[in-house]
């Protein structure tokens, strides 16, 4: 068959200029998006700053609340296993009602939880909490972060106004490869 | 396709003392049955901790970087979570050392899947897997692939470059609320990547014993930021099977495949095109078949708002069969001579989705379909088709609303109404309920109505075309055949590293097919619906992560079907023919990961014996068990070499058909591979 004599010529030469490793996971076992958005919210813990204030005492615990993602809240339990942030342990709470989201250093919430989106938002003027979500739009809402999914990869969206209004610093680590957003509309 | 039809298996057999006939195996296109053998990703993910401590050693960009594959995302239309699914994976599908669609449809455990012979394959869901196979959907990327022929796909015309394939998804259990007539005993829902997840190069060659040659080509590049694009290309090369009584079967083939796909994405609104080409060569003991397809499809889908979207998609599709025929003999009589049977087929089809959040706690979706087929068939003496030139229009409209209960509890009701132009109306309906137990466990239930609408066998099929004399045919009073499904299914994920599935049903068929004899005159032998009955079975699944680098995966399936001849009726074939099906088959998988980049995976399947139910006479397929290896080197991170056996236990095995010296057997192949990515 000519044809494939032509194509093992071509993987000849590929074997000879076959390139230098590349980093990081190579196309493992099948990855879930809960998976990854949970790694991406145990990073924030580490790519955002909180002032000193934002915590009760030095050894206090790192509090992200998850309203209603039960898959990532399952995952982000296993990625904070024994983590801190300086001194302070990180810790997972499922959360159902609104009402206990105000004690949160970083608040993940669902996109089936989209429609409180408002009423959390308004609960949340003032403290010190990184919000992250997956719904859409939510970053033009005001949420801080926003985990969009395209193409089957995750893509950060952060809305920069935001965070600074709670007295957040976002890494630049986490500002370049994302989207800058900007509040749209009303609130 | 596949050959031709009467060719190998007499298309009927007689039982001369008492006249009757039984089984009407293989009227048409060898394809046949049985199970299933390994593993398949769980839906639930499970949150194994070498996962997870695996992306945390990656940067913010390497994360953004991953792909991941959601649970329940719809391509074109809702899968629902409340069924018995099962998806197959890129990494499962290379790991285990599949080279075509068919064999990679070995690792749903939910299936049955038989090879006869170098490229005949029957595949099913929940039983009734015969050479006509008929009461599964099977569509590739939203395009339907199962020939109005009988309802039944020609696998070894259907395939794509598996690198590209992002997974699989295997429905068992009814669909047709969703995706209409034919998605009876289940649904295989093929996805390839999208242009913008397969770029760079990918090239693979390899040879072996039964598979000789495979190659395949890919080239995947960015238009520009928003829009990609890539070609492909895939050859292979099988040589004959054995048969049963020694010599060679006759079947060596070939074929050649090649295509696109053009993604393209704004704010709101992606864009799809896509097109294959196909053709195949194929020997048999009657001549030359040949086959060749084209396909063009376009989806374009935009977001109104995070609670409201909309897909449209058309598509063309041509697909031409020339087949050699071999001559119709019955009982040592000659009926009609050798000769080829040319079918053309078009299809239009276009299909509108709309989903839409309601409320808080409603999610509907409805939609539109349309389809208009073309067929032109060149009969031969001893197979033909009347008419011979068929335009057929199948209109249909489907909504369901998936119903937040309580916090915990969904509630999922819909409908499809269908009409065609062989039986008019059809209904769809289905009512699923899921509850969320443990937020890693899942119960479900579900009550669905499915039918079989006519395929042209059981219409216009003539075996033996005049002037040659009439032995059986279709009729115009063919109904459709029908299926009320009760499903039972559990899904859990009960610590870090083990996830399972399990499903039970209990299905109730009515006007299944058979066969009835002309009064006096015997011949011709005609298509009823005279046949009804229950079946009832059992599916698991189960995945362990052993460790990092080690995981199995288990499956097991039980079938037993139950089928009658309705009282006052008769059957030619005593209600027997319908059906060929491993009472229960086991699988069990491994997949290693071995330092300095060695990769063994192994797959056992165990698979009970298979009555083929010709009639009076019993004839089966012995219970066998078989073993699929791989091994694989990633030299680099862009060169990988592999190593993989088929069928390793047995020179050569039957996996389907009725015994005799000329059934076609399942031969062990060994081949090697270079795969090279950049």
């Amino acid at each position: 068959m000519a044809p494939l004599k032509k194509i093992c010529a071509l993987l000849l030469c590929a074997l000879l200029v076959a390139g230098q490793p590349t980093a990081g996971m190579t196309a493992a076992a099948s990855v879930t998006e809960p998976q990854v958005k949970a790694v991406f919210v145990f990073n924030f813990s580490h790519f955002v700053e909180w002032p000193a204030d934002a915590f009760a005492t030095p050894t206090a615990p790192f509090v992200i609340g998850v309203l209603s993602g039960e898959a990532l809240a399952t995952q982000l339990e296993v990625a904070i296993r024994g983590e801190h942030v300086a001194q302070h342990p990180l810790q997972v709470r499922r959360l159902s009602d609104i009402a206990d989201v105000g004690d949160c250093h970083i608040l993940y919430i669902d996109k089936s939880a989209g429609a409180q989106l408002a009423s959390i938002l308004a609960a949340l003027n003032g403290r010190r909490t990184l919000t992250v979500s997956d719904l859409d739009g939510a970053s033009q809402r005001g949420v801080m972060i926003q985990l969009a999914t395209e193409s089957n990869r995750i893509r950060l969206m952060i809305n920069v106004e935001s965070a600074r209004d709670a007295g957040l610093t976002i890494s630049s680590n986490l500002l370049r490869p994302a989207q800058i957003v900007r509040t749209s509309g009303g609130p | 396709m596949t050959t031709p039809a009467v060719s190998r298996d007499r298309a009927v057999e007689s039982d001369a003392t008492t006249g009757r006939r039984v089984a009407f195996r293989s009227l048409f296109f060898p394809i046949f049955s049985i199970v299933a053998a390994t593993g398949t990703a769980p839906l639930l993910a499970a949150p194994t901790p070498s996962t997870i401590s695996a992306l945390k050693q990656l940067n913010v960009e390497e994360l953004m970087n991953i792909e991941v594959t959601s649970v329940g995302r719809r391509p074109t239309k809702l899968l629902g979570t409340a069924s018995a699914v099962q998806v197959i994976t890129n990494a499962e599908i290379t790991s285990a050392g599949a080279t075509t669609l068919a064999e990679a449809l070995r690792l749903a455990d939910n299936l049955q899947v038989a090879q006869r012979g170098s490229r005949g394959w029957a595949i099913s869901a929940r039983g009734f897997n015969t050479d006509l196979a008929n009461k599964l959907l099977v569509m590739i990327d939203g395009r339907t692939v199962y020939t109005p022929l009988f309802s039944g796909v020609f696998w070894e015309a259907q395939d794509q470059l598996l690198e590209d394939i992002d997974r699989i998804e295997v429905i068992s259990g009814p669909g047709g609320t969703l995706w209409g007539a034919n998605a009876v005993n289940g649904v295989i829902n093929i996805i390839t990547r999208s242009a913008s997840d397969s770029q760079g190069v990918y090239m693979e060659a390899g040879g072996g014993s039964e598979l000789q040659r495979i190659a395949g080509v890919r080239y995947g590049t960015e238009l520009s930021s928003s829009t990609a694009l890539r070609f492909y290309g895939k050859y292979l090369d099988r040589d004959d099977s054995v048969l049963e009584g020694g010599g060679q079967a006759q079947d060596a083939w070939r074929r050649g495949q090649g295509g696109f796909r053009l993604d393209s994405r704004a704010d709101d609104d992606e864009f799809t095109l896509q097109g294959d080409y196909y053709a195949n060569r194929e020997h048999d003991p009657a001549g030359i078949t040949r086959m060749r397809g084209a396909n063009l499809l376009g989806r374009w889908s935009r977001r109104l708002s995070g609670d409201s979207d909309l897909s449209l998609q058309t598509y063309y599709d041509w697909a031409q069969l020339s087949d050699a025929v071999s001559p119709l003999t019955l009982a040592g009589i000659a009926f009609s001579p050798a000769g080829r049977l040319h079918d053309d087929l078009q299809t239009l089809d276009v299909d509108f989705q709309h989903r839409l959040r309601a409320s808080d706690s409603q999610e509907i979706i409805w939609g539109l379909g349309f389809r208009n087929t073309h067929d032109t068939v060149r009969n031969a003496p001893a197979l033909a088709f009347f008419p011979t030139v068929l335009d057929q229009q199948l209109y249909s409209a489907f909504a369901q609303d998936e119903i937040r209960l309580h916090d915990t509890l969904f509630l999922t009701v819909g409908n499809k109404i269908e009409h065609n132009d062989y039986t008019g109306f059809e209904f769809e309906p289905s009512v699923r309920l899921m509850w969320q137990v443990r937020p890693t466990h899942t119960l479900w239930a579900a009550a669905s109505r499915a039918v079989r609408t006519p395929s042209r066998i059981d219409r216009d099929l003539s075996e033996g075309a005049p002037p040659y004399p009439l032995v059986l045919r279709g009729r115009d009073d063919f109904k459709s055949e029908k299926l009320l499904a009760y499903e039972l299914g559990y899904r859990a994920q009960f610590d870090q590293a083990l996830t399972t599935t399990l499903s039970a049903y209990y299905n109730v068929y009515d006007d299944v097919r058979s066969t009835r004899i002309t009064p006096a005159t015997l011949l011709p032998f005609y298509f009823a619906n005279d046949l009804a009955g229950h079946s009832y079975g059992f599916e698991f699944a189960g995945r362990l992560q052993l460790s990092e680098n080690w995981s199995m995966h288990a499956g097991y399936n039980l079938i037993e079907t139950r089928l009658h001849v309705k009282s006052g009726q008769f059957d030619l074939s005593n209600a027997r023919n319908e059906t060929a099906d491993p009472e229960q088959q086991v699988s069990l998988r491994s997949s290693l990961n071995l330092p300095r980049g060695i990769e063994l995976t192994s797959g056992l399947r165990w698979i009970d014996v298979l009555h083929n139910n010709n009639g009076p006479t019993p004839g089966t397929v012995p219970k066998y068990i078989e073993l699929d290896a791989r091994l694989a080197w990633h030299a680099s991170p862009h060169l990988e070499l592999s190593l993989a056996g088929q069928n390793l236990l047995h020179a050569d095995h039957p996996e389907y058909g009725f015994p005799s010296p000329e059934r076609s057997l399942a031969q062990r192949n060994i081949y090697g591979k270079v795969a090279w990515r950049r």
